[in-house]
Order: C-alpha cells, then sequence, then structure tokens
C-alpha cells in the first residue's frame, strides 16, 4: 500500500467521498469504531453500538450542532467538564439552533410531545386514499410518457402534496414551497463549506405559515396546522406563535428531500439487484422488507452531529466536553459487528432490520419515518400496478454494474440528485 | 420523592423518579435501561416499548387511545395490562406504579 492511501480523506467535502460515503467508512472502521479524525477536531462514530450510545444519551450529547455539523469549532472557549450553559448561551451562534431538531432537554420535551401525534397510524390512514389517488395521478402520466426523471417530475412533488395535504398547506401555496426548495441550496452542502447550511427557504416559508396558523386560530380545521394551534405542551402551557411557525415550517421542509431520496434509492435497488422487481411485484407484501433493508443499506441521512457537553465516553474512548461527534448513521447501519461479514449486501427479510438506525434512535428518532415508510409504499405500488416493467436508462445511467449516477451534493443527505427510468406499460 | 419500580427482562428492579413531563419510555430508557428498543421515538407508531402495568396507581392511567391498541394488536405477547411506555406521561400520581417490560416480539 502507498503513503498516499493513508491520507485521510475529508468527509465534509471531498467528491469522491460524495459519490461512495460507504467506500470512506469502510477505509475508516479499522480504526475502531470511535475515531478522531485528522481533517477536523472531532470523532467519527462507525460502529452500530457506539452509535446508539450516543443517540441514547441526550443527557451527556447535545443536539445543538446536529445541522451545523462537527466541521466547525465550537464559538466559545469551552471552561470545565459541563458546558451545557455555555452551549445554550451560544445557541443563536448555530444554524437551525431554533428548530426541534437541535433542541436539548425540557424544551425538546415539550415541542417534541407536540410532534408526537402528527402521524399516528389512524391519521396516516385518514391520509391513505388522497396519497394513493395522486400517487396514482402522478404515476399513470409517466408511465403514458413511457419514461421518467423520477426525482423531479414524480418523487418531488408526490412529498410535498403529501406533505401539505396532511398539514392544510393551500394548494395555491404548494408549487410556489416547491420551487423553493428546489431552488435552494442542500442541507449540509459539499459545495458550500464555510456555510453548508442555508436557512433562507425556511425563513421564507415561515411568513407563510405565520398567516396559515392564525387563520387556523381563528377558524380550526381538520388538519395538522389546526391541531398544532390547539394544542398544549405537557405541563398544559400553550407553545408560542414563533415556536409554531418554527416547527410547522421545519415538519413541512424536513421530510421532503428525505422521502423523496428514499424513493429514488429504493427504486435503483428493485431495478438493480438482480430479480427483486419480479419478487416484489409477485408478493407485495414484501415492498415494507424491501424498504427496511434500502433504507439500512441506503437511508437518506448519512450522518448526524452531536456535541459532548459533560466530560463523557463513548465505549471506551473518553469524550471531553465540547466535543464534535460525527453519527455515520450510514456506517452503524453497516458494521459487520451488528449485521454480520454480508452487512453491505443487499438481503431481503435480514435478521433484525427493524433495528436499523437510518431514522436516528432515541429523543431525536425522525417523526416522521411513519409517514416516509407509508408515502413511499404506496407510490411503489402505484408503479408496480401501472407497469409490466420498470429500467433504468442505459442513455443516461450506463448499464448494470457500471452504472453512474448523481448524488445530492450533502454531507448529510444520500440520495440521488436524478434517475432516469424507462417504463413499460400494463 | 415518587417513584415507578420497573422490571427488566432479566427480572432486575429498578425504582425511578418520576419526572413529570416525560413519558414512562423515556424515564426507562434515560435510565440506561436498554430493553425497550422504542425504535419510532415515541410517536406511537411501533409497539417496540411494550410493558406491562400493576398496581393501585395503574388506575390512575390515561386511556389507550385506539392507535395504541391497534398496534399493541400486533404483538405476541398483549395482555389486559399491557400498554405502550410512550403513551404513558409521568405525573405524581403514577407513584407506586409497578412496570415489567414486555418479551421481544
Amino acid at each position: 500500500m502507498t503513503a498516499q492511501a493513508f491520507t485521510e480523506r475529508d468527509y465534509f467535502t471531498d467528491p469522491a467521498v460524495l459519490l461512495d460515503p460507504y467506500g470512506y467508512f469502510e477505509e475508516m472502521r479499522p480504526r475502531g469504531p470511535v475515531c478522531q479524525l485528522q481533517t477536523h477536531d472531532c470523532l467519527l462514530v462507525t460502529g452500530y453500538e457506539e452509535c446508539l450510545e450516543v443517540l441514547r444519551n441526550p443527557i451527556d450529547f447535545s443536539s445543538l450542532n446536529s445541522l451545523a455539523s462537527s466541521a466547525f469549532p465550537l464559538p466559545f472557549k469551552p471552561e470545565g467538564s459541563d458546558i451545557s450553559a455555555q452551549l445554550e448561551a451560544h445557541r443563536d451562534r448555530y444554524v437551525g439552533g431554533n428548530l426541534v431538531v437541535t433542541y436539548d432537554d425540557e424544551r425538546h420535551n415539550n415541542v417534541r410531545y407536540l410532534v408526537s401525534r402528527m402521524f399516528t397510524p389512524s391519521r396516516l390512514k385518514a391520509n391513505e386514499a388522497f396519497m394513493r389517488d395522486y400517487a396514482g395521478q402522478l404515476v399513470g402520466k409517466v408511465v403514458a410518457k413511457g419514461r421518467c426523471e423520477l426525482v423531479t417530475e414524480v418523487a418531488t412533488p408526490y412529498v410535498t402534496m403529501v406533505i401539505a395535504d396532511l398539514l392544510g398547506v393551500p394548494p395555491e401555496d404548494r408549487v410556489l414551497f416547491e420551487q423553493q426548495i428546489a431552488q435552494g441550496q442542500t442541507v449540509g452542502s459539499i459545495e458550500n463549506p464555510d456555510s453548508p447550511t442555508d436557512m433562507s427557504v425556511l425563513e421564507f416559508m415561515g411568513g407563510h405559515f405565520a398567516r396559515y396558523l392564525q387563520a387556523r386560530a381563528e377558524n380550526p380545521g381538520h388538519d395538522l396546522l389546526s391541531e398544532l394551534v390547539t394544542i398544549a405542551y405537557p405541563d398544559g402551557c400553550r407553545p408560542d406563535l414563533i415556536e409554531l411557525i418554527s416547527l410547522a415550517v421545519f415538519m413541512f421542509a424536513a421530510g421532503q428531500d428525505t422521502s423523496a431520496k428514499l424513493l429514488g434509492n429504493s427504486m435503483r435497488y428493485i431495478v438493480d439487484t438482480p430479480g427483486l422487481q419480479q419478487q416484489l411485484r409477485d408478493d407485495r407484501q414484501l415492498i415494507p422488507w424491501m424498504l427496511e433493508e434500502v433504507l439500512r443499506l441506503e437511508g437518506s441521512t448519512k450522518a448526524t452531529h452531536r456535541v459532548a457537553r459533560r466530560d463523557t465516553h463513548i465505549g471506551n474512548v473518553k469524550v471531553p466536553a465540547g466535543k464534535a461527534v460525527i453519527v455515520a448513521l450510514a456506517a452503524g447501519n453497516r458494521d459487520p459487528r451488528r449485521w454480520g461479514e454480508d452487512a453491505s449486501e443487499f438481503k431481503l427479510k435480514r435478521p433484525g432490520i427493524r433495528e436499523h438506525i437510518a431514522f436516528g434512535r432515541g429523543a431525536h428518532t425522525c417523526a416522521g419515518a411513519p409517514l416516509a415508510r407509508a408515502e413511499v409504499a404506496t407510490i411503489l405500488n402505484s408503479f408496480f400496478d401501472l407497469t409490466s416493467d420498470i429500467a433504468i436508462s442505459e442513455a443516461t445511467h450506463g448499464k448494470r454494474g457500471a452504472r453512474r449516477y448523481q448524488f445530492e451534493p450533502s454531507f448529510i443527505i444520500r440520495g440521488l440528485d436524478n434517475l432516469h427510468l424507462e417504463l413499460q406499460g400494463r | 420523592m415518587s417513584t415507578v419500580v420497573v422490571t427488566d427482562r432479566k427480572c432486575v428492579e429498578q425504582a425511578l423518579e418520576i419526572r413529570p413531563g416525560l413519558t414512562l419510555m423515556q424515564t426507562i430508557t434515560d435510565a440506561g435501561i436498554t430493553d425497550l428498543l422504542a425504535l419510532c421515538g415515541g410517536v406511537c407508531s411501533c409497539a417496540t416499548c411494550h410493558v406491562y402495568v400493576e398496581g393501585s396507581a395503574a388506575s390512575a392511567l390515561a386511556p389507550m387511545s385506539e392507535d395504541e391498541s391497534c398496534l399493541l394488536d400486533g404483538s405476541g405477547h398483549r395482555r389486559s395490562n399491557s400498554r405502550l411506555s410512550c403513551q404513558i406521561r409521568m405525573s405524581p400520581a403514577l407513584d407506586g406504579l409497578r412496570v415489567t417490560i414486555a418479551p421481544e416480539d
């Protein structure tokens, strides 16, 4: 092996890591399930158990940097073995510091309580007919053409419309938001290392959501926005309008890209895994199993971030207060110690599959996971209903085994920028 | 101090302090008891925080929703005193509640 091979690549900016983050994680895994990066002053956690340990320990690990990432130093000099108060005092210095995903302690418990009743089975069931009808319309249109670019023509409008319908966003504003999101910078952009996450799209939407929430307060309906304006925290206190706006905007925006990416990633596995498409067509009950395995192997979030707020440890590695930690969900999901030597292979009905960490774990587990699963399963059923065969365009992506794909240029999100399909109608 | 007494799958008992506002699931996982997978993170979408509740304080629990009941139907270990611990919000009225973590499905 040459000296070059030992040079650590930059997780946050290297385009080759973007193309194959799994190769990067396997390169790093021999350094131990928790290792110090040379490129940045932070720890990288690649072990499944170690990822769980961090995610389940909101006492020692703050989520304040979960969007800002571990690429940046603390905006203050840490003092002592517990920097919780210092972190809170600098919350406004962290991008997304006013979003539930970065909250800790009681503030997080309170807002999480509001979210906890949003995507229940009965709520999703009530929305199922809308999802099925809209999925059928979108898929019907592209099947009639015989081809599509899945991400922009189907996945993005579909997930935007589903969450808009659930929340109660007026139809005339939905396309506007879709355009804003499409034009905005991705979360954790590798192309903009000084400011990888930009909140301007959320700020734009905030003005609109303030109006919706005020209208619902005067005239409640049956949508989620109406529920938000009537719900109270566990102690009976009511959230203020700013908190509700920030939560509603986050719920609207957060699930879109990740759900759309899940559809793209799933479709790639369905077409590129020999025999899988026919297996799913023959037995639709296998779709949820396929989705879980795709989530494990290629979930939409590669990594989340934490910062130690107290002197602590992960496994037997000491972690000082102030240390940033990359929790590499995608690496934990391929850890051979947890998943066996075939961890990087696609395997339907893998034992223990539901324990993957694609949606995180613990207090910050993705609350929209049930929605993502339901909406992607629904539209995949529409594709199988309306086609006899789905192929990936060889003209655009090359032949199976030598495909060329473009990925969203993000160190947080994993998903295809585009996926060109050829569709054989029934 | 108000407490709930939790028995894990190895039959080890622990008295845990009731912190109002938290759910029973959070109380158990924050105590470092790893038996509860709690895969959905407490949004009433899976049944991996399934517990059995006993003791006179059980009568102070809020009734279960239809969603909670449907999810528990999916468990092979449902009993008459089954609950999802993410749906139980801690309050001093639950002092003395006895909780046993159900077997894994």
